[in-house]
Protein backbone atom coordinates (compact mmCIF):
# COMPACT_ATOMS: atom_id res chain seq x y z
CA UNK A 1 0.00 0.00 0.00
CA UNK A 2 1.13 3.51 -0.79
CA UNK A 3 2.51 6.02 1.66
CA UNK A 4 -0.11 8.66 2.41
CA UNK A 5 1.43 12.03 3.18
CA UNK A 6 -0.45 15.23 4.02
CA UNK A 7 1.27 18.55 3.23
CA UNK A 8 0.03 21.11 5.74
CA UNK A 9 1.03 24.36 7.49
CA UNK A 10 -1.74 26.12 9.37
CA UNK A 11 -0.93 29.44 7.76
CA UNK A 12 -1.88 29.94 4.15
CA UNK A 13 0.40 31.08 1.38
CA UNK A 14 3.54 29.46 2.73
CA UNK A 15 3.80 27.11 -0.25
CA UNK A 16 1.79 23.96 0.48
CA UNK A 17 0.41 23.63 -3.03
CA UNK A 18 3.72 24.42 -4.72
CA UNK A 19 5.45 21.90 -2.45
CA UNK A 20 2.83 19.24 -3.17
CA UNK A 21 3.14 19.71 -6.94
CA UNK A 22 6.93 19.69 -6.94
CA UNK A 23 7.38 16.74 -4.57
CA UNK A 24 4.80 14.83 -6.58
CA UNK A 25 6.51 15.60 -9.87
CA UNK A 26 9.95 14.78 -8.43
CA UNK A 27 8.74 11.47 -6.99
CA UNK A 28 7.13 10.54 -10.32
CA UNK A 29 10.32 11.44 -12.18
CA UNK A 30 12.12 8.96 -9.96
CA UNK A 31 9.71 6.25 -11.09
CA UNK A 32 7.14 6.19 -8.30
CA UNK A 33 3.45 6.11 -9.09
CA UNK A 34 2.03 9.25 -7.49
CA UNK A 35 -1.46 10.63 -6.97
CA UNK A 36 -1.93 14.19 -5.68
CA UNK A 37 -5.18 15.02 -3.91
CA UNK A 38 -6.43 18.60 -3.61
CA UNK A 39 -8.26 18.87 -0.28
CA UNK A 40 -9.02 22.58 -0.67
CA UNK A 41 -12.65 22.22 -1.71
CA UNK A 42 -14.03 25.60 -2.79
CA UNK A 43 -10.60 27.18 -3.23
CA UNK A 44 -8.76 24.64 -5.32
CA UNK A 45 -5.40 25.60 -6.83
CA UNK A 46 -3.34 22.44 -7.28
CA UNK A 47 -4.82 22.05 -10.77
CA UNK A 48 -3.55 25.53 -11.72
CA UNK A 49 -0.07 24.94 -10.35
CA UNK A 50 0.10 21.71 -12.38
CA UNK A 51 -1.45 23.32 -15.44
CA UNK A 52 -4.28 20.77 -15.72
CA UNK A 53 -7.18 23.12 -14.91
CA UNK A 54 -8.74 22.85 -18.36
CA UNK A 55 -8.79 19.06 -18.23
CA UNK A 56 -10.92 18.65 -15.09
CA UNK A 57 -14.06 16.63 -15.74
CA UNK A 58 -14.91 15.21 -12.31
CA UNK A 59 -13.78 16.11 -8.82
CA UNK A 60 -13.49 14.55 -5.36
CA UNK A 61 -17.02 15.55 -4.35
CA UNK A 62 -18.45 13.75 -7.37
CA UNK A 63 -16.39 10.69 -6.47
CA UNK A 64 -17.71 10.73 -2.92
CA UNK A 65 -21.28 11.25 -4.10
CA UNK A 66 -20.94 8.25 -6.41
CA UNK A 67 -21.48 10.27 -9.57
CA UNK A 68 -18.31 8.91 -11.17
CA UNK A 69 -15.66 6.26 -10.66
CA UNK A 70 -12.53 7.26 -8.79
CA UNK A 71 -10.38 6.46 -11.83
CA UNK A 72 -12.51 8.74 -14.03
CA UNK A 73 -11.77 11.72 -11.82
CA UNK A 74 -8.00 11.26 -11.93
CA UNK A 75 -6.18 13.53 -14.37
CA UNK A 76 -2.93 12.15 -15.74
CA UNK A 77 -0.12 14.63 -16.20
CA UNK A 78 0.94 14.63 -19.85
CA UNK A 79 4.54 15.63 -19.11
CA UNK A 80 5.37 13.14 -16.40
CA UNK A 81 4.40 9.53 -16.51
CA UNK A 82 3.05 8.14 -13.23
CA UNK A 83 1.70 11.48 -11.96
CA UNK A 84 -2.05 12.00 -11.52
CA UNK A 85 -4.17 14.50 -9.66
CA UNK A 86 -7.58 14.22 -8.03
CA UNK A 87 -9.00 17.76 -8.12
CA UNK A 88 -11.14 19.39 -5.46
CA UNK A 89 -14.56 20.80 -6.32
CA UNK A 90 -14.56 24.57 -6.81
CA UNK A 91 -18.21 25.45 -6.31
CA UNK A 92 -18.87 23.42 -3.16
CA UNK A 93 -17.67 23.82 0.38
CA UNK A 94 -15.53 21.66 2.59
CA UNK A 95 -18.43 20.12 4.46
CA UNK A 96 -19.49 18.38 1.20
CA UNK A 97 -17.05 15.61 2.17
CA UNK A 98 -16.82 14.02 5.62
CA UNK A 99 -13.59 12.92 7.29
CA UNK A 100 -14.55 9.28 6.84
CA UNK A 101 -15.37 9.76 3.15
CA UNK A 102 -12.10 11.56 2.60
CA UNK A 103 -10.11 8.84 4.35
CA UNK A 104 -11.90 6.24 2.20
CA UNK A 105 -10.90 7.98 -1.01
CA UNK A 106 -7.29 8.18 0.16
CA UNK A 107 -7.15 4.50 1.03
CA UNK A 108 -8.65 3.55 -2.34
CA UNK A 109 -6.00 5.68 -4.05
CA UNK A 110 -3.33 4.03 -1.93
CA UNK A 111 -4.18 0.73 -3.65
CA UNK A 112 -3.40 2.26 -7.05
CA UNK A 113 -0.03 3.90 -6.46
CA UNK A 114 3.11 4.28 -4.34
CA UNK A 115 2.57 7.78 -2.92
CA UNK A 116 -0.61 9.72 -2.18
CA UNK A 117 0.21 13.37 -1.43
CA UNK A 118 -2.64 15.38 0.09
CA UNK A 119 -2.60 19.16 -0.37
CA UNK A 120 -4.21 20.53 2.80
CA UNK A 121 -6.12 23.83 2.87
CA UNK A 122 -4.99 26.68 5.16
CA UNK A 123 -6.48 26.80 8.62
CA UNK A 124 -7.46 24.12 11.11
CA UNK A 125 -11.14 23.76 10.32
CA UNK A 126 -13.13 21.04 8.56
CA UNK A 127 -10.90 21.06 5.46
CA UNK A 128 -7.83 20.43 7.63
CA UNK A 129 -9.52 17.58 9.48
CA UNK A 130 -10.48 16.00 6.15
CA UNK A 131 -6.98 16.31 4.75
CA UNK A 132 -5.31 14.63 7.72
CA UNK A 133 -8.01 11.96 8.11
CA UNK A 134 -6.50 9.49 5.65
CA UNK A 135 -2.83 10.39 6.09
CA UNK A 136 -0.14 8.18 7.58
CA UNK A 137 2.51 10.88 7.83
CA UNK A 138 2.76 14.66 7.58
CA UNK A 139 5.01 17.27 6.04
CA UNK A 140 4.66 20.67 7.67
CA UNK A 141 5.67 23.57 5.42
CA UNK A 142 6.64 26.80 7.11
CA UNK A 143 8.38 30.03 6.18
CA UNK A 144 10.94 31.62 8.53
CA UNK A 145 8.43 34.15 9.84
CA UNK A 146 7.07 34.43 13.35
CA UNK A 147 3.44 34.15 12.28
CA UNK A 148 3.98 31.10 10.06
CA UNK A 149 5.94 29.37 12.84
CA UNK A 150 3.26 30.05 15.41
CA UNK A 151 0.63 28.54 13.11
CA UNK A 152 2.89 25.57 12.31
CA UNK A 153 3.35 24.98 16.02
CA UNK A 154 -0.41 24.83 16.51
CA UNK A 155 -0.77 22.39 13.60
CA UNK A 156 2.07 20.19 14.84
CA UNK A 157 0.21 19.89 18.14
CA UNK A 158 -2.88 18.68 16.31
CA UNK A 159 -0.86 16.22 14.21
CA UNK A 160 0.77 14.83 17.37
CA UNK A 161 -2.69 14.16 18.79
CA UNK A 162 -3.28 11.95 15.75
CA UNK A 163 0.08 10.25 16.21
CA UNK A 164 1.28 11.21 12.74
CA UNK A 165 5.05 11.33 12.13
CA UNK A 166 5.99 14.89 11.19
CA UNK A 167 8.78 16.32 9.08
CA UNK A 168 9.47 19.93 8.30
CA UNK A 169 10.19 21.89 5.13
CA UNK A 170 11.44 25.44 5.68
CA UNK A 171 10.31 27.32 2.60
CA UNK A 172 11.25 30.69 1.07
CA UNK A 173 14.43 31.14 3.03
CA UNK A 174 16.34 34.29 2.12
CA UNK A 175 19.92 33.54 3.19
CA UNK A 176 21.04 37.17 2.86
CA UNK A 177 18.29 38.24 5.28
CA UNK A 178 19.28 35.49 7.72
CA UNK A 179 22.86 36.75 7.60
CA UNK A 180 21.80 40.34 8.21
CA UNK A 181 19.73 39.20 11.18
CA UNK A 182 16.45 40.16 9.54
CA UNK A 183 15.13 36.62 9.14
CA UNK A 184 15.02 33.61 11.42
CA UNK A 185 17.49 30.88 10.51
CA UNK A 186 16.58 27.25 9.83
CA UNK A 187 18.06 26.35 13.23
CA UNK A 188 15.81 28.91 14.91
CA UNK A 189 12.80 27.36 13.18
CA UNK A 190 13.64 23.74 13.97
CA UNK A 191 14.48 24.68 17.59
CA UNK A 192 11.07 26.29 18.09
CA UNK A 193 9.13 23.55 16.35
CA UNK A 194 11.37 20.64 17.43
CA UNK A 195 10.48 18.61 14.38
CA UNK A 196 12.75 16.64 12.08
CA UNK A 197 13.96 18.66 9.10
CA UNK A 198 13.13 17.30 5.64
CA UNK A 199 14.24 20.17 3.46
CA UNK A 200 15.18 23.81 3.03
CA UNK A 201 13.91 25.66 -0.04
CA UNK A 202 15.24 29.15 -0.78
CA UNK A 203 13.00 31.97 -1.95
CA UNK A 204 13.14 32.10 -5.72
CA UNK A 205 11.18 34.35 -8.04
CA UNK A 206 11.07 31.51 -10.54
CA UNK A 207 8.24 30.00 -8.48
CA UNK A 208 5.86 32.89 -9.26
CA UNK A 209 6.33 32.40 -12.97
CA UNK A 210 6.11 28.63 -12.75
CA UNK A 211 2.79 28.86 -10.85
CA UNK A 212 1.35 31.24 -13.41
CA UNK A 213 2.40 28.91 -16.22
CA UNK A 214 1.24 25.73 -14.52
CA UNK A 215 4.66 24.20 -14.84
CA UNK A 216 6.28 22.90 -11.63
CA UNK A 217 9.91 24.07 -11.33
CA UNK A 218 11.18 20.50 -11.05
CA UNK A 219 10.35 20.14 -14.75
CA UNK A 220 12.89 22.84 -15.56
CA UNK A 221 16.19 21.00 -15.84
CA UNK A 222 18.24 24.14 -15.26
CA UNK A 223 16.34 25.15 -12.13
CA UNK A 224 18.27 25.22 -8.87
CA UNK A 225 15.03 24.39 -7.09
CA UNK A 226 14.73 21.17 -9.12
CA UNK A 227 17.93 19.95 -7.47
CA UNK A 228 16.60 20.88 -4.04
CA UNK A 229 13.25 19.12 -4.50
CA UNK A 230 15.07 16.06 -5.82
CA UNK A 231 17.10 15.94 -2.60
CA UNK A 232 13.95 16.23 -0.49
CA UNK A 233 12.38 13.37 -2.38
CA UNK A 234 15.45 11.20 -1.85
CA UNK A 235 15.20 11.93 1.88
CA UNK A 236 11.56 10.83 1.70
CA UNK A 237 12.78 7.57 0.16
CA UNK A 238 15.04 7.12 3.18
CA UNK A 239 18.36 8.18 1.72
CA UNK A 240 20.66 10.29 3.93
CA UNK A 241 21.22 13.39 1.85
CA UNK A 242 23.23 16.23 3.40
CA UNK A 243 21.51 19.61 3.67
CA UNK A 244 22.69 22.53 1.60
CA UNK A 245 23.80 25.10 4.16
CA UNK A 246 22.28 28.30 2.83
CA UNK A 247 23.15 30.06 6.05
CA UNK A 248 26.86 29.30 5.62
CA UNK A 249 29.40 32.05 6.24
CA UNK A 250 29.95 34.35 3.30
CA UNK A 251 32.84 33.81 0.93
CA UNK A 252 34.60 36.75 2.55
CA UNK A 253 34.28 35.22 5.99
CA UNK A 254 35.53 31.85 4.75
CA UNK A 255 38.57 33.33 3.03
CA UNK A 256 39.57 35.44 5.98
CA UNK A 257 38.54 32.89 8.56
CA UNK A 258 36.18 35.19 10.42
CA UNK A 259 33.71 33.50 12.68
CA UNK A 260 30.21 34.49 11.65
CA UNK B 1 -15.79 60.40 -2.41
CA UNK B 2 -14.73 57.16 -4.05
CA UNK B 3 -13.18 57.38 -7.44
CA UNK B 4 -15.01 55.72 -10.25
CA UNK B 5 -13.01 52.96 -11.81
CA UNK B 6 -13.96 52.11 -15.33
CA UNK B 7 -12.17 49.40 -17.20
CA UNK B 8 -10.58 49.71 -20.59
CA UNK B 9 -13.49 47.88 -22.14
CA UNK B 10 -15.86 50.51 -20.79
CA UNK B 11 -17.49 48.17 -18.30
CA UNK B 12 -17.95 49.61 -14.84
CA UNK B 13 -16.04 47.87 -12.08
CA UNK B 14 -18.20 45.26 -10.46
CA UNK B 15 -18.00 46.66 -6.94
CA UNK B 16 -19.70 49.84 -8.03
CA UNK B 17 -23.33 48.94 -7.64
CA UNK B 18 -22.59 47.60 -4.21
CA UNK B 19 -20.86 50.76 -3.11
CA UNK B 20 -23.92 52.77 -3.90
CA UNK B 21 -26.10 50.28 -2.06
CA UNK B 22 -23.92 50.16 1.03
CA UNK B 23 -23.26 53.81 1.80
CA UNK B 24 -22.18 53.83 5.43
CA UNK B 25 -24.55 55.45 7.90
CA UNK B 26 -23.12 58.80 8.88
CA UNK B 27 -23.53 58.46 12.62
CA UNK B 28 -21.69 55.21 13.04
CA UNK B 29 -18.22 53.87 12.53
CA UNK B 30 -17.41 51.67 9.57
CA UNK B 31 -16.90 47.92 9.79
CA UNK B 32 -14.47 46.74 7.12
CA UNK B 33 -13.40 43.13 6.64
CA UNK B 34 -10.00 42.44 5.10
CA UNK B 35 -10.24 39.15 3.25
CA UNK B 36 -8.72 37.18 0.36
CA UNK B 37 -9.66 33.50 0.20
CA UNK B 38 -6.06 32.46 -0.19
CA UNK B 39 -3.82 32.61 2.83
CA UNK B 40 -0.48 34.34 3.06
CA UNK B 41 -1.31 37.15 0.65
CA UNK B 42 -1.01 39.79 3.37
CA UNK B 43 -4.39 40.19 5.06
CA UNK B 44 -2.95 40.54 8.56
CA UNK B 45 -0.14 42.85 7.47
CA UNK B 46 -2.69 44.97 5.57
CA UNK B 47 -5.04 45.10 8.56
CA UNK B 48 -2.25 46.16 10.91
CA UNK B 49 -0.89 48.81 8.57
CA UNK B 50 -4.21 50.32 7.55
CA UNK B 51 -5.26 50.39 11.20
CA UNK B 52 -2.00 52.07 12.22
CA UNK B 53 -2.22 54.59 9.39
CA UNK B 54 -5.87 55.48 10.08
CA UNK B 55 -5.19 55.84 13.80
CA UNK B 56 -2.04 57.88 13.24
CA UNK B 57 -4.18 60.23 11.16
CA UNK B 58 -6.47 60.73 14.14
CA UNK B 59 -9.27 58.17 13.75
CA UNK B 60 -10.35 55.88 16.57
CA UNK B 61 -9.63 52.38 15.30
CA UNK B 62 -10.16 48.89 16.66
CA UNK B 63 -8.66 45.86 14.93
CA UNK B 64 -10.45 42.55 15.45
CA UNK B 65 -8.60 39.29 14.82
CA UNK B 66 -11.14 36.78 13.50
CA UNK B 67 -8.59 33.99 13.09
CA UNK B 68 -9.52 32.02 16.20
CA UNK B 69 -6.98 29.24 16.72
CA UNK B 70 -4.34 30.74 14.42
CA UNK B 71 -4.13 34.32 15.54
CA UNK B 72 -1.30 36.50 14.28
CA UNK B 73 -2.48 40.10 14.29
CA UNK B 74 -1.10 40.53 17.83
CA UNK B 75 2.37 39.46 16.62
CA UNK B 76 2.36 41.75 13.60
CA UNK B 77 1.46 44.66 15.89
CA UNK B 78 4.02 43.61 18.49
CA UNK B 79 1.31 43.36 21.14
CA UNK B 80 1.42 39.61 21.82
CA UNK B 81 2.92 39.98 25.29
CA UNK B 82 0.11 42.31 26.34
CA UNK B 83 -2.90 40.21 25.30
CA UNK B 84 -4.77 39.13 28.43
CA UNK B 85 -8.23 38.38 27.08
CA UNK B 86 -9.67 37.61 23.68
CA UNK B 87 -12.84 37.73 21.61
CA UNK B 88 -14.25 34.52 23.07
CA UNK B 89 -13.75 35.79 26.63
CA UNK B 90 -15.90 38.77 25.67
CA UNK B 91 -18.53 36.71 23.82
CA UNK B 92 -18.78 34.29 26.72
CA UNK B 93 -19.08 37.10 29.27
CA UNK B 94 -15.86 36.35 31.15
CA UNK B 95 -14.75 39.95 30.69
CA UNK B 96 -16.30 43.09 29.23
CA UNK B 97 -14.99 44.39 25.94
CA UNK B 98 -12.87 47.12 27.53
CA UNK B 99 -11.13 44.49 29.58
CA UNK B 100 -10.07 42.73 26.40
CA UNK B 101 -8.96 45.67 24.25
CA UNK B 102 -5.19 46.22 24.07
CA UNK B 103 -4.10 49.80 23.45
CA UNK B 104 -1.15 50.33 21.15
CA UNK B 105 1.39 52.47 23.00
CA UNK B 106 2.80 53.97 19.81
CA UNK B 107 -0.61 55.04 18.52
CA UNK B 108 -3.06 55.26 21.44
CA UNK B 109 -5.97 55.68 19.03
CA UNK B 110 -5.35 52.10 17.92
CA UNK B 111 -6.74 49.13 19.80
CA UNK B 112 -6.62 45.39 19.29
CA UNK B 113 -9.19 42.76 20.14
CA UNK B 114 -7.23 39.52 19.91
CA UNK B 115 -8.51 36.12 18.84
CA UNK B 116 -8.35 33.09 21.12
CA UNK B 117 -5.39 30.89 20.27
CA UNK B 118 -6.40 27.63 21.92
CA UNK B 119 -10.00 27.54 20.73
CA UNK B 120 -11.76 26.75 17.45
CA UNK B 121 -13.66 28.92 14.99
CA UNK B 122 -16.70 26.72 15.56
CA UNK B 123 -16.78 28.05 19.14
CA UNK B 124 -17.69 31.51 17.86
CA UNK B 125 -21.39 32.19 17.48
CA UNK B 126 -21.76 34.20 14.27
CA UNK B 127 -24.70 36.25 15.58
CA UNK B 128 -22.91 37.14 18.81
CA UNK B 129 -19.78 38.10 16.88
CA UNK B 130 -21.87 40.32 14.63
CA UNK B 131 -23.43 42.01 17.67
CA UNK B 132 -19.99 42.60 19.17
CA UNK B 133 -18.74 44.30 16.00
CA UNK B 134 -21.92 46.36 15.84
CA UNK B 135 -21.37 47.57 19.40
CA UNK B 136 -17.75 48.45 18.57
CA UNK B 137 -19.01 50.53 15.65
CA UNK B 138 -20.82 52.76 18.11
CA UNK B 139 -17.51 53.67 19.76
CA UNK B 140 -14.90 53.60 17.01
CA UNK B 141 -14.58 55.29 13.64
CA UNK B 142 -13.24 52.09 12.12
CA UNK B 143 -13.60 48.44 13.01
CA UNK B 144 -11.17 46.50 10.81
CA UNK B 145 -11.72 42.75 10.84
CA UNK B 146 -8.79 40.49 9.94
CA UNK B 147 -10.39 37.49 8.22
CA UNK B 148 -8.81 34.01 8.31
CA UNK B 149 -7.82 32.24 5.10
CA UNK B 150 -10.38 29.98 3.51
CA UNK B 151 -14.14 30.18 3.20
CA UNK B 152 -15.23 28.13 6.18
CA UNK B 153 -16.81 29.16 9.50
CA UNK B 154 -14.09 31.69 10.32
CA UNK B 155 -14.80 33.49 7.05
CA UNK B 156 -18.54 33.49 7.69
CA UNK B 157 -17.94 35.01 11.15
CA UNK B 158 -15.57 37.66 9.86
CA UNK B 159 -17.81 38.95 7.09
CA UNK B 160 -21.07 38.80 9.04
CA UNK B 161 -20.91 42.29 10.52
CA UNK B 162 -18.98 44.08 7.79
CA UNK B 163 -20.67 46.18 5.15
CA UNK B 164 -17.42 46.98 3.42
CA UNK B 165 -14.77 44.54 2.28
CA UNK B 166 -11.20 44.94 1.12
CA UNK B 167 -9.89 42.10 -0.99
CA UNK B 168 -6.14 41.59 -0.74
CA UNK B 169 -4.75 39.78 -3.75
CA UNK B 170 -1.22 39.00 -4.94
CA UNK B 171 -0.47 38.96 -8.67
CA UNK B 172 -0.59 35.21 -9.19
CA UNK B 173 -3.23 32.99 -10.72
CA UNK B 174 -4.09 31.06 -7.59
CA UNK B 175 -4.63 34.17 -5.46
CA UNK B 176 -6.76 35.72 -8.21
CA UNK B 177 -8.91 32.63 -8.52
CA UNK B 178 -9.46 32.45 -4.74
CA UNK B 179 -10.21 36.18 -4.59
CA UNK B 180 -12.76 35.78 -7.36
CA UNK B 181 -14.53 33.07 -5.39
CA UNK B 182 -14.59 35.25 -2.28
CA UNK B 183 -15.98 38.25 -4.18
CA UNK B 184 -18.83 35.99 -5.25
CA UNK B 185 -19.45 34.88 -1.67
CA UNK B 186 -19.44 38.46 -0.34
CA UNK B 187 -22.66 39.05 -2.22
CA UNK B 188 -24.12 42.22 -3.64
CA UNK B 189 -24.87 44.26 -0.55
CA UNK B 190 -21.30 45.05 0.45
CA UNK B 191 -18.87 47.56 -0.95
CA UNK B 192 -15.86 45.59 -2.19
CA UNK B 193 -12.52 47.15 -3.11
CA UNK B 194 -9.15 45.73 -4.09
CA UNK B 195 -5.57 46.00 -2.88
CA UNK B 196 -2.98 44.33 -5.09
CA UNK B 197 -0.20 43.27 -2.77
CA UNK B 198 3.43 42.20 -3.27
CA UNK B 199 3.74 43.47 -6.81
CA UNK B 200 7.24 43.13 -8.22
CA UNK B 201 7.35 45.66 -11.07
CA UNK B 202 10.59 44.19 -12.42
CA UNK B 203 8.96 40.76 -12.81
CA UNK B 204 5.87 42.29 -14.42
CA UNK B 205 8.05 44.03 -16.96
CA UNK B 206 9.80 40.76 -17.78
CA UNK B 207 6.41 39.13 -18.28
CA UNK B 208 6.98 36.84 -15.31
CA UNK B 209 4.26 38.23 -13.06
CA UNK B 210 0.66 39.28 -13.66
CA UNK B 211 0.19 43.04 -13.86
CA UNK B 212 -2.39 44.99 -11.86
CA UNK B 213 -4.48 45.19 -15.03
CA UNK B 214 -4.25 41.42 -15.51
CA UNK B 215 -5.51 40.91 -11.97
CA UNK B 216 -8.34 43.36 -12.31
CA UNK B 217 -9.36 42.10 -15.76
CA UNK B 218 -10.63 39.10 -13.80
CA UNK B 219 -11.77 40.68 -10.55
CA UNK B 220 -13.32 43.94 -11.88
CA UNK B 221 -13.08 45.76 -8.56
CA UNK B 222 -12.44 49.41 -7.71
CA UNK B 223 -8.72 49.64 -6.98
CA UNK B 224 -7.84 50.99 -3.56
CA UNK B 225 -4.09 50.69 -3.92
CA UNK B 226 -1.03 48.73 -4.95
CA UNK B 227 1.70 47.65 -2.53
CA UNK B 228 5.05 46.43 -3.81
CA UNK B 229 6.94 43.44 -2.48
CA UNK B 230 9.60 44.68 -0.09
CA UNK B 231 11.84 42.92 2.42
CA UNK B 232 11.11 45.60 5.02
CA UNK B 233 7.62 44.12 5.41
CA UNK B 234 9.08 40.79 6.55
CA UNK B 235 11.38 42.62 8.94
CA UNK B 236 8.56 44.75 10.30
CA UNK B 237 6.35 41.67 10.81
CA UNK B 238 9.08 39.86 12.71
CA UNK B 239 9.67 42.94 14.85
CA UNK B 240 6.00 43.76 15.37
CA UNK B 241 6.34 47.30 14.01
CA UNK B 242 3.90 48.20 11.21
CA UNK B 243 5.75 49.87 8.30
CA UNK B 244 2.93 52.39 7.99
CA UNK B 245 4.40 54.08 11.07
CA UNK B 246 7.78 54.40 9.38
CA UNK B 247 7.80 57.77 7.61
CA UNK B 248 10.81 56.76 5.50
CA UNK B 249 9.33 53.52 4.13
CA UNK B 250 7.95 53.47 0.57
CA UNK B 251 5.63 50.59 1.44
CA UNK B 252 4.55 52.50 4.53
CA UNK B 253 3.68 55.43 2.31
CA UNK B 254 1.58 53.16 0.07
CA UNK B 255 -0.40 52.04 3.13
CA UNK B 256 -0.86 55.62 4.30
CA UNK B 257 -2.28 56.56 0.90
CA UNK B 258 -4.67 53.63 0.96
CA UNK B 259 -5.80 54.72 4.42
CA UNK B 260 -6.47 58.19 3.03
CA UNK B 261 -8.52 56.71 0.19
CA UNK B 262 -10.55 54.73 2.71
CA UNK B 263 -11.09 57.89 4.76
CA UNK B 264 -12.01 59.79 1.60
CA UNK B 265 -9.29 62.41 2.08
CA UNK B 266 -7.45 61.27 -1.04
CA UNK B 267 -9.47 60.98 -4.23
CA UNK B 268 -6.81 60.51 -6.90
CA UNK B 269 -6.59 57.10 -8.54
CA UNK B 270 -3.88 54.85 -7.15
CA UNK B 271 -0.60 54.94 -8.98
CA UNK B 272 0.54 51.62 -10.36
CA UNK B 273 4.23 51.17 -9.55
CA UNK B 274 6.32 50.09 -12.50
CA UNK B 275 9.96 49.57 -13.03
CA UNK B 276 11.80 52.16 -15.03
CA UNK B 277 12.87 50.84 -18.38
CA UNK B 278 16.48 50.70 -19.40
CA UNK B 279 16.13 53.88 -21.45
CA UNK B 280 14.38 55.72 -18.66
CA UNK B 281 17.17 54.76 -16.29
CA UNK B 282 19.77 55.80 -18.84
CA UNK B 283 18.21 59.11 -19.74
CA UNK B 284 16.72 59.89 -16.36
CA UNK B 285 13.09 59.73 -17.44
CA UNK B 286 10.54 59.71 -14.68
CA UNK B 287 9.23 56.30 -13.68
Amino acid sequence: MARRIVITSGKGGVGKTTTTANLGAALAQRGHRVVLVDADIGLRNLDLVLGVEKRIVFDIVEVVEGRCQLRQALIKDKRIENLSVLPAAQTRDKTAVSELQFANVVSQLAELCDFVLIDCPAGIEHGFRNAIAGAGEAIVVTTPEVSAIRDADRVIGKLHERGLPIRLIVNRLRPEMVRSGDMLSVDDVTDILSAELLGIVPDDEEVVDSTNRGEPVVLRAESRLAVIYDKIVRRLEGELVPFTTFGAPSLFARIFGKAS
Amino acid sequence: MQETVVHADGEPARGEAREAAAAPQATRGRAIVITSGKGGVGKTTTTANLGAALAAAGAAVVLVDADVGLRNLDIVLGLEARVRHHVLDVLEGAVDVDGALVTDKRVPQLRLLAAAQTREKDDVDTEAFRDLVTSLRERFDYVLIDCPAGIEKGFANAIAAADEAIIVCTPDVSAVRDADRVVGLLGERRSVRLIVNRLRPALVRKGKMLSVDDVNAILHLPLLGVVTDAPDVIVSTNRGEPVALDAASAVGSAYREIAQRIAGTLTSSPEIPRERSFFEKLFGGRP
